[in-house]
C-alpha cells in the first residue's frame, strides 16, 4: 500500500479546470466543506458536480463561479437555512446548467 | 429504470434519460446515463495513511461515489493506524486503492455536521456563509474558514 497523506493545498491542487467531481455528504451533513472552500479559492473553471443531495460544500464551489453543470436530486440547505444561494445565483444568471436526476 | 415512467424528466432531460428497447423482453425501458466523476471528494471520521477509511453513521451515497469515480480524495477527522481499522474490517468501506489523497482535517465538515463528533449545524457559520454570498464577500469567508481549519480550530 502506498502512503497518500498530503496537505490541503496539495490535495486541492489535484483538481483541474473542467473536471467532474462527486461531492460527499448529504444536505448539511458530513460535507467535505473545508476542502471545497479551498477549491473555491483557486479560480477553477467549468467544473461539473454530482451528488444526490448537494449542500454547502457544492454551493461554495458554485458561489465562486467555478461550476458549469450540476447533477442532483436535491440541492439546498434544508430547514431554517433554506435555499443554496451560490447555486441559485449561478442558475439564475445562466452560468450553471442544472440537471435533475432521480 | 421502471420508476421513471410517468415523469416528464424522460423527455425534458435527454442528457440523462433515454427510452430504449429492452433486449430481453422487447419492451421499452428508461435508460439512465452512468456518471463517471474524475474524483469523489469525501469527509470521513477515520482513515489510515494509505486511504483505507471508515465512515461512522449514515454513509449516504458516499460509498457509491467512490466506486463510480476514477479516484477519491479524502479529508478525515483523524488519521488512524491500519491496525485500529483491522479491528472491525467490515466497517472499512473505502479501500486504499480507490484513494488518491488523504488530508487530516479535524472539523473539516464544519459548519455542517459530522456524525458523533459534532452533531448540530453551526448556525453562526451558516449565517456568515449566506451573508457572504449575498454581500459578495464569499472569497473572504472561504479564506477565513480554511485558515481556521488548517490551524486546527475549524
Amino acid at each position: 500500500m502506498q502512503k497518500k497523506v498530503m496537505n490541503l493545498k496539495d490535495a486541492a491542487g489535484l483538481i483541474k479546470d473542467g473536471q467532474f467531481l462527486g461531492i460527499g455528504g448529504n444536505g448539511l451533513h458530513r460535507n467535505p466543506s473545508v476542502f471545497c472552500f479551498e477549491l473555491a479559492r483557486r479560480g477553477l473553471k467549468d467544473l461539473k458536480l454530482v451528488a444526490a443531495a448537494q449542500g454547502l460544500a457544492s454551493d461554495a464551489i458554485c458561489a465562486a463561479d467555478s461550476v458549469k453543470e450540476i447533477y442532483f436530486g436535491f440541492f439546498g440547505f434544508e430547514n431554517e437555512y433554506g435555499l443554496a444561494p451560490g447555486m441559485r445565483k449561478g442558475c439564475q444568471e445562466g452560468k450553471i446548467k442544472p440537471l435533475e436526476g432521480p | 429504470m421502471a420508476g421513471l415512467w410517468g415523469s416528464q424528466q424522460i423527455t425534458q432531460i435527454p442528457e440523462l434519460f433515454r427510452v430504449v428497447e429492452d433486449p430481453f423482453s422487447g419492451g421499452k425501458v428508461v435508460a439512465v446515463k452512468a456518471l463517471r466523476p474524475d474524483y469523489a471528494i469525501l469527509h470521513v471520521q477515520e482513515a489510515d495513511e494509505f486511504g483505507n477509511a471508515r465512515i461512522s453513521g449514515p454513509d449516504y451515497q458516499d460509498i457509491l461515489l467512490t466506486r463510480a469515480s476514477n479516484k477519491t480524495i479524502l479529508t478525515t477527522e483523524k488519521i488512524v493506524s491500519t491496525d485500529s481499522l483491522k479491528k472491525d474490517l467490515k466497517s472499512v468501506t473505502i479501500p486504499h486503492f480507490l484513494v488518491a489523497a488523504v488530508v487530516e482535517l479535524p472539523g473539516g465538515a464544519k459548519p455542517c455536521t459530522c456524525f458523533d463528533l459534532y452533531d448540530t449545524v453551526d448556525p453562526a457559520g451558516m449565517k456568515a456563509y449566506q451573508a457572504a454570498v449575498k454581500g459578495g464577500t464569499v472569497q473572504e469567508y472561504m479564506a477565513n474558514a480554511v485558515d481556521n481549519a488548517v490551524k486546527g480550530g475549524a
